[in-house]
């Protein structure tokens, strides 16, 4: 039995984890006292995972845009059509969604999540197309497109991705367009489906006020386990180029001021684990001390009238890919990019002092332990971690392992002139 | 499972209320006041400036640099201040919450975020006698642009719309932000001597969830020692029983999606008894994806991806809003109509009741979870005069019937439909 349990003193929290013989890996987080319950069952597929070779087959497929979101919003289909009252009928709340990198079936409950369990497992575990309910939800996800389409915050940001990368599927939206959804049928949702939805390739995560026994009958009990024998899924990505793909991206929509976003492409990726998570907290911790609301490029701007409190960078990274972002709302966007560019000139030792450097920590350190005070944040994030190798346990560890040096280092290899775009939003006129 | 959860009132001033929760099962702790305004046009704008401005500055930290830099010290301290809509009151709320000391081996630091805390609300930065007037005129044209872009968010701005058309002869219509045209009358002294008076007149509710013993109670009890004027009284909503202004208004914006709200006078006061039934009617109609709604537009018509209703509690008026293709406005609205008929001639089942019970009994326990929706149900509890306990609350729920249902769904009167378009691409 590969069964193990990882203590964090410091969280004052246990992780429960077991291998089952299907191949599913079960992860639970007791918390003592909490009224709801929280599970989440993942795959490792999101819109990204665009060309791979369909199980049993050899050859690479490329599927339409917007597939794994197709898929997503098609499992709730069942042969009596009556998933949602079930879970209501348990007074469980039901939901999904599809990132660049994982699709995720989740419910919370305060009642009666035994029975909510074994029904999340099953409907995820047996998928139910056909042409009919196939073509009808193209209408409905349409209207979903149509929603994005007019929110100025989505569109910037994509047109930001669309400016970094050249090939890489991060910068095709989620959810596709009214087009590419049209080419989806039920083959193509069945082929992608029983690729990517073999338990070797999903992890389910509960977290509550509950046993990890019980749990794990009820997964024992409800799961399938006549499944393909799966190997290594393989998915192909495109080359990507280290040079960016257009410089800026300007358009004009309904909104009130303009608004932008400053990204950074990363060309350090490749890094997966503890490595990749490092990199990623170093880099936050920068981009929070160069552009967060303490820092003096925040305040300056500030003062001037250039920004407003919407005004911060983040960083974000997977495997394959990886940006800084830099975003707010400014009646002179472009100029907030050129101070930008003057700032980043700047020796790294004189804009990131090691004062700000542990005030900074101390703040990350903070945030995260205030984080764990929600079920929703800790089911989220530890499916986010562990598909890229990562226990979320560990994180307060490796925070508390970054040093002053790594953020130096960093700085001077990512921040540069020559990776950096603009995407602006300009109202109409 | 827990004890039930209780909140300890203990009054420390004229007007103010401290308010304790009890509970470790958090690694936060959270202190929230709440200073209480009647909505009017009159000071809503200056309630709005307010927090802007507050957060400028202080007597001790003079600058946002400052207090940024102390919250992050003290472990990211989380410090928030919104000015907020209820009903027909306007609520400026001020909020830290910090890391239980346990988990950062410092028990004392807290109080150095109270402080903060503190500062900002009762003493900020003057200038000879009033606001610093640079921060004042920054915030003003700060506050002018949130409330321009408003636009961006087409979902709240189609419902803030709806609400505004729907009450324009009354206190609700007025924007939480306040308006663009009654800044210009506003400058530091303006604001400063209206602050004065929210200090000195305004009911206070302060609350505190957490740890806490008998120094940290004697603390707060100092930190209330303020001098305070007559206190002042805020009435309650105006209730309309049908419908007032009876419009159907169409705004021409350049949108891929049309969004449609129907606006109803439900009539019926959360004090009164079918208030309840109204809840369940409106879950059963469009609460969730069991709901009606979500069966007959979304499902059935592939129409929608949202769509929904929801109940105003303190106003008594229910909005429907979906997101559609602007040519199948008629069909949406017709849809809808026919669903509430249903409703209203009883044709919905026990389990339909059933299922928006348990959703709300269980959005209504899961508050239990959060320390900051522990504060704000407490002091939603205070604003509409209710001491029932939460279990109470339960039961109440539970009690409901079929004909509560029917009878205060059919209390409802259409008022107002609002529809954003785009003509410029409809084939009409």
């Amino acid at each position: 039995m590969d069964t193990k349990i990882y203590e964090s003193e410091k969280l004052k929290e246990k992780l429960y984890y077991k291998k089952m013989d299907s191949g599913l890996k079960v992860f639970f987080i007791p918390k003592k006292g909490y009224t709801k319950q929280y599970a989440i069952f993942a795959a490792d597929y999101g819109s990204i995972d665009n060309v791979f070779v369909p199980i049993g087959e050899k050859d690479p497929l490329k599927v339409p845009e917007g597939i794994a979101h197709f898929l997503e919003h098609k499992l709730f289909e069942s042969p009596e059509n009556n998933l949602f009252e079930k879970f209501s009928k348990l007074g469980a709340n039901v939901n999904a969604y599809t990132n660049f990198n994982q699709t995720a079936y989740l419910f919370s409950s305060t009642e009666n999540f035994f029975e909510s369990l074994s029904l999340l497992i099953d409907f995820v575990q047996n998928p139910y197309f056909t042409d009919e309910n196939v073509n009808k939800e193209k209408g409905i996800i349409a209207q979903e497109i149509n929603m994005y389409q007019d929110n100025p915050g989505w569109r910037v940001f994509f047109n930001c991705l669309q400016a970094m990368y050249n090939e890489h599927p991060v910068k095709i939206d989620i959810a596709g367009t009214i087009e590419s959804i049209q080419k989806i049928d039920k083959e193509l949702l069945y082929k992608c489906y029983n690729t990517f939805y073999n338990p070797t390739n999903m992890v389910l995560f509960v977290i509550g006020d509950l046993a990890f026994d019980e749990i794990l009958d009820v997964v024992e009990k409800s799961q399938k386990n006549n499944y393909e024998k799966a190997e290594e899924i393989k998915r192909i990505l495109p080359f990507e180029d280290k040079k960016i793909n257009k410089k800026i991206i300007e358009e004009k929509m309904m909104t009130a001021a303009p608004i932008f976003h400053i990204g950074f492409k990363d060309w350090d990726t490749g890094l997966t684990g503890e490595k990749l998570i490092k990199k990623d907290l170093v880099t936050n911790i920068i981009l929070d001390i160069l552009f967060g609301s303490s820092s003096t490029f925040y305040n300056d701007l500030y003062e001037e009238g250039l920004i407003n409190t919407n005004f911060g960078g983040y960083y974000t990274g997977k495997e394959s890919y990886g940006h800084s972002l830099i975003v707010g709302e400014s009646k002179e966007p472009k100029k907030v990019y050129e101070k930008l560019i003057q700032l980043i000139q700047k020796p790294a030792e004189t804009l990131l002092l090691e004062e700000d450097f542990n005030r900074i920590k101390n703040k990350t350190i903070g945030e995260f332990l205030m984080g764990l005070n929600s079920i929703e944040f800790i089911g989220n994030n530890f499916v986010d971690l562990y598909f890229t190798d990562f226990l979320l346990i560990d994180y307060l560890s490796l925070l508390e392992k970054v040093e002053y040096k790594d953020i130096i280092q960093r700085f001077n290899s990512h921040f540069t002139e020559e990776n950096v775009v603009l995407s602006i939003i300009n109202p109409l006129e | 499972m827990e004890l039930s959860l209780k909140s300890e009132k203990i009054q420390i001033g004229n007007g103010i209320n401290l308010n304790l929760v009890k509970t470790d099962k958090f690694k936060s702790n959270l202190l929230s006041f709440y200073f209480l305004r009647p909505l009017t046009k009159e000071e809503a704008t200056k309630n709005a400036l307010l927090p802007l401005v507050l957060k400028r500055g202080t007597d001790e930290y003079k600058t946002n640099l400052e207090i940024q830099k102390k919250l992050e010290e003290n472990y990211g301290a989380n410090l928030s201040l919104a000015i907020n809509k209820r009903g027909e009151k306007h609520v400026l709320r001020f909020t830290v919450e910090t890391v239980s000391g346990e988990y950062v081996s410092n028990k004392e630091y807290i109080y150095d975020v109270f402080n903060l805390l503190k500062s900002i609300i009762f003493n900020p930065l003057l200038e000879e006698g009033y606001f610093k007037k640079s921060y004042v005129d920054q915030e003003k044209e700060n506050l002018k642009r949130k409330i321009e872009s408003r636009i961006n968010d087409k979902r709240s701005y189609a419902i803030d719309r709806c609400i505004e058309e729907m009450c324009k002869n009354e206190r609700y219509s007025i924007y939480s932000l306040g308006n663009i045209e009654d800044l210009p009358k506003i400058d530091e002294k303006v604001l400063y001597n209206h602050y004065k008076d929210l200090i000195k007149t305004s009911p206070i509710e302060i609350f505190y969830v957490g740890h806490y013993d008998d120094n940290m109670v004697e603390y707060m009890k100092e930190m209330a020692k303020i001098e305070r004027k007559n206190i002042i009284s805020i009435p309650r909503e105006q209730i309309i029983r049908g419908a007032k202004t009876k419009n159907m208004v169409y705004e021409d914006l350049n949108v891929n999606q049309g969004k449609l709200v129907l606006g109803y006078r439900t009539g019926i006061p959360y004090e009164d008894k079918l208030y309840n039934g109204l809840l369940i009617g409106s879950d059963i109609l469009g609460g969730g994806p069991n709901s009606k709604l979500f069966k007959n537009v979304r499902e059935k018509e592939s129409l929608a991806y949202y769509v929904s209703s929801t109940v105003f509690k303190y106003k008594s008026i229910m909005l429907i809003d979906g997101g559609i293709e602007f040519e199948n406005f008629e069909k949406t609205i017709d849809i809808i109509k026919e669903q509430i008929e249903e409703i209203q001639r009883g044709n919905f089942t026990m389990n339909d009741i059933e299922i928006s019970k348990e959703s709300l009994k269980s959005s209504t326990m899961s508050i239990k979870d959060s320390i900051f929706l522990i504060s704000e149900y407490f002091f939603s509890q205070i604003l509409s005069n209710d001491n029932r306990s939460l279990e109470e609350v339960l039961e109440d729920i539970d009690r409901v019937t079929k004909e509560d249902v029917v009878e205060a769904m059919s209390r409802l009167t259409l008022d107002t439909i609002y529809f954003m378009r785009n003509t410029k691409v409809m084939n009409i």
